[in-house]
């Protein structure tokens, strides 16, 4: 059944794939895509989309890729109970990523961009029975929450400061005048944040390895080919816009080389094949931010076909080491060998993707390095700064790639712990057609190129004549003398790399011991620490300091902000006082006072129904018989409960010494005063507006139909206030009952 | 808590206190009374059956589940809301029917809230009650409260 309701379900992102290549000749013109639907229109936030080149070739990618994940899900989850669960979640991720590479309006894609944080916490949690996954869980989703908080912020200095949420607003203001607002520094580093914390950047890169944790399609779709890729595909988006500051190259720039550095050095260490490709998924995404760091044409057009050939080569890559790890039964490298012979369609996957992530000649992988290796040669900055990294990072990536893609398949075929053999068609199917287009595109890069390299690249440099030819052949030209080096130091440090491990282990654990993750969990321990010692004094339990705590806290406020207003104490235009009133009040408050010094719970809580009922007859008095109404009812219904509680509660004692009553008879004469003083300054408070209840009172019976104005206040005027308010009282209706039902029973004798 | 005279007093009373929270209920609208106060007399009938009774006797005149009614109040009043929605208009705008229905009056989807608000409030006071009423049982049936 799981089985047959992942194919079907691959007809969802299918059908989008097909319909988006529908949409490939207008948009490869130069033609863009907008829909827009009102939404929150109080907010003025429509939920507008915007497609253009950019946004298509993500469409694209995800949609594609995500087939064959929903394909791969099918078969590498097989016969799981919560199947169903899984394609939940991860449909839904589908659905939000999607959302943040379609849409127009700044907040519509703060809320897509938050829909996949949480549906990714779901996914890399998906082995929730297991700590580590839980924990990787976690860090993934405060780690790019975070920066998600912070983008938030950014949008909406950037939204204000511009004058418009629309991206295509935005994108027509231009970067000039955006670069120009005094408070640029501070969206900038916001908005990063955010697409740093997302894309895995140094020094936030250290979640993405740990949630490698995550089942083998998780981590092929997420990790690879989408969510990482929000970040990249944000700085992409908003390159036009925020690029024209000199802040820009200088620290998108360097960052992305820092993360490439990382990614590929850590990457050595690994013997893990998912590990692997996840430290060579990190080295990918520090030179994709490099390129748009870098921000010539050139950068721009490598950054494009590197991403594309990296979506191809990498979701490959990921989906054969999960389908080794199932049907072996290990990730381990040196437990893997000659697979091919027992594998040959997974292995077929595997080593195109290698191959085309080494950047071997005829595929896209080599164009992409190509390019990549002309955007540095072409680049201002340090001299050889850029080549020299690039390069270096791309023979440590040639020597990964045959690591992970091509050695396990090579070889003797070794015992394993599960008999290794072929998995489903499902399974094979995408790393193959994967692999194949990756050499289509590389043998015809204009293919790729005319169509979707060309319209996504104008997008970013905000040149829709822009046109990036793309070529396979260059000539004997510098960047191909740079790839064969490349190739060839990369097999070098392949043939090195076991006694590159050996002998720099010890410098790993330092760096480990030191590395930005551990920042992490000291912040994680603080707010735990902090969280335990606010709830010990804050939410000890006694009612008593609750009420110290409010009214403190009110009396504090009041007491700043009385004198800063100037407020008259006028007793014209009050009701004359009669003596009915007076009588009750007078009652109330001996009732209040004796109840201070009841010595029995019974006669406390008769005296305090005296005062309940008092202030009923005081709402009757001054004409709000609905009020009194409650109110006798609320009264009526607290004796039912107190009587039922009654016997549960332990007599009455003296906890408090004189001191602390003392100081409680203080605070309360404070309290009451401050809040006469507050009603009495409410009375005189003077607005232009037509006061608020003379509104209600008015509307009530022409446009609401009803003469009971508390009542259509209620359920008319603020029903969404009411609607909330029933559904925390059906909240705090079931937190009383688990409270009292749950409880260790009493007088249950502790088991010896 | 076994005492003739509630007992017996308590089975004219439930019916009216029943039928007179219907009647605050459908008044609300014009004259002081709503959901809110209809719900609260409504859970003081079952309240006074628990106390006569027993829980179980007060759950069984209930029928359903507390907690199946407050959620099935909760969805009467979010669906009343939507109902503007299928005009095209926002999320709880109230909407009425002209002609007045004998009994009830004019029939509009702000009443159909308060039923909502009404089905709630029955059912969580009710469910308080039942679970502080059913603890009192079993301690009273162990002799009195085990702190004294």
């Amino acid at each position: 059944m799981g089985d047959h309701l992942g194919k079907l379900l691959a007809l969802v992102p299918l059908g989008g794939f097909i319909y988006y290549t529908t949409l490939i000749p207008s948009v490869a013109q130069g033609g863009s895509i907008r829909a827009s639907i009102p939404w929150a229109d109080g907010l003025g936030i429509p939920l507008s989309f915007f497609v253009d080149g950019l946004s298509l070739l993500f469409l694209l990618i995800i949609s594609g890729i995500g087939t064959f994940i929903v394909w791969y899900a099918a078969g590498y989850l097989h016969g799981s109970r919560t199947l169903g669960k899984f394609y939940l979640y991860l449909l839904s991720f589908m659905a939000a990523m999607l959302g943040v590479v379609a849409s127009d309006n700044l907040i519509v894609l703060f809320i897509f961009w938050e829909l996949t944080s949480i549906t990714s916490f779901l996914l890399i949690g998906y082995y929730h029975e297991d700590p580590a996954s839980r924990r990787s869980a976690l860090q993934a989703v405060l780690v790019t929450g975070a920066g998600g908080l912070a983008i938030l912020a950014g949008f909406i200095l950037l939204g204000f400061g511009a004058g418009t949420f629309e991206i295509s607003g935005l994108l027509a203001i231009g970067g000039a005048s955006i670069a120009a607002l005094p408070e640029f520094p501070t969206i900038l580093v916001l908005i990063l944040l955010g697409a740093f914390t997302k894309s895995a950047q140094f020094p936030f890169h250290f979640w993405l390895p740990n949630a490698m944790a995550a089942p083998a399609p998780v981590s092929a779709f997420l990790h690879s080919a989408t969510m990482v890729k929000a970040g990249i595909f944000l700085l992409a988006r908003l390159h036009p816009c925020l690029s024209d500051h000199a802040m820009w190259p200088s620290i998108v720039a360097p960052v992305g080389a820092i993360t490439m550095v990382t990614g590929v050095f850590l990457g050595l260490r690994e013997t893990d094949l998912k590990k692997i490709l996840a430290y060579t998924t990190l080295a990918v995404l520090g030179t994709l931010t490099m390129l748009l760091g870098i921000g010539t044409e050139m950068a721009i057009k490598a950054c494009i076909v590197y991403l594309l050939a990296h979506a191809l080569y990498k979701a490959a890559l990921f989906m054969t080491a999960g389908t080794v790890d199932h049907e072996t039964g290990t990730r381990e490298l040196g437990d893997l060998s000659g697979l091919r012979r027992v594998m040959p369609f997974t292995a077929a996957g595997a080593i195109m993707g290698a191959l085309s992530m080494a950047g071997i000649p005829l595929l896209i992988g080599f164009v992409s390095k190509e390019y990549f290796y002309k955007a540095l040669l072409d680049a201002d900055g340090p001299p050889y700064l850029w080549e020299a990294l690039g390069v270096g990072a791309s023979m440590v990536m040639v020597a990964l790639a045959v690591t992970a893609g091509i050695r396990p398949y090579f070889g003797a075929l070794k015992k394993t712990p599960k008999h290794a053999h072929e998995g489903p068609w499902t399974m094979w199917i995408g790393p193959v057609i994967l692999g194949a287009l990756a050499l289509v595109m590389g043998v015809f890069p204009a293919l790729a190129g005319d169509h979707l390299v060309s319209a996504a690249a104008a997008a970013v440099v905000a040149d829709p004549t822009y046109h990036a030819n793309l070529k396979l052949w260059h000539g004997w030209n510098t960047a191909l003398m740079l790839s064969i080096l490349t190739l060839a130091v990369g097999v070098g440090i392949y043939l090195i790399a076991a006694r590159w491990r050996s002998a720099m282990a010890s410098s790993y654990r330092v760096l480990a011991a030191i590395g930005p993750e551990q920042i992490y969990f000291k912040i994680l321990d603080g707010v735990l620490v902090f969280a335990a010692w606010q709830t010990g004094v804050l939410q000890n339990g006694r009612l008593r300091n609750y009420i110290l705590t409010v009214g403190g806290f009110a009396v504090v406020l009041l007491v700043w902000v009385l004198p800063r207003n100037r407020f008259t104490l006028d007793m014209d235009g009050m009701a004359p006082i009669s003596i009915l009133p007076v009588f009750v009040c007078v009652l109330i408050m001996l009732s209040a006072i004796f109840a201070c010094f009841a010595r029995s719970r019974f006669t406390a809580i008769l005296l305090l129904g005296v005062v309940g009922l008092g202030v009923a007859m005081l709402f009757f008095l001054f004409s709000a018989p609905d009020l009194a109404m409650t109110q006798i009812l609320v009264e009526t219904l607290t004796v039912v409960l107190f009587v039922l509680a009654f016997y549960k509660l332990p007599s009455l004692r003296e906890f408090s010494s004189r001191g602390i009553r003392a100081r409680d008879a203080v605070l309360s004469a404070v309290f009451g005063v401050v809040m006469t003083l507050l009603v009495l300054v409410a009375f005189h408070f003077e607005s232009n507006d037509v006061p608020i209840s003379e509104f209600m009172a008015r509307e009530s019976l022409p446009t609401a139909y009803g003469r009971n104005v508390v009542n259509v206040i209620l359920v008319d005027f603020r029903a969404l206030d009411t609607l909330g308010e029933i559904t925390v009282l059906a909240i705090a209706a079931l937190g009383i009952v688990a409270m009292l039902k749950l409880r260790p029973k009493r007088n249950q004798k502790p088991t010896p | 808590m076994k005492t003739l005279i509630l007992n017996t007093t308590n089975r004219f009373i439930i019916g009216l206190l029943l039928v007179f929270s219907v009647f605050l209920l459908i008044r609300g609208h014009n004259l002081p009374g709503g959901g809110f106060c209809g719900g609260l007399v409504a859970a003081a009938a079952f309240a006074l059956q628990a106390l006569a009774y027993g829980v179980p006797s007060a759950r069984q005149l209930l029928i359903i589940d507390p907690r199946t009614i407050i959620g099935i109040g909760l969805i009467v009043a979010f669906v009343s809301g939507l109902w503007g929605n299928l005009f095209g208009l926002p999320f709880l705008t109230g909407i009425w029917e002209k002609t007045p229905l004998p009994v009830i009056g004019k029939l509009g989807t702000p009443f159909v809230f308060d039923v909502g608000v009404y089905i709630v409030v029955l059912g969580v006071v009710s469910m308080i009650v039942f679970v502080l009423a059913d603890d009192q049982d079993e301690n009273s049936s162990e002799g009195g409260a085990p702190w004294n």
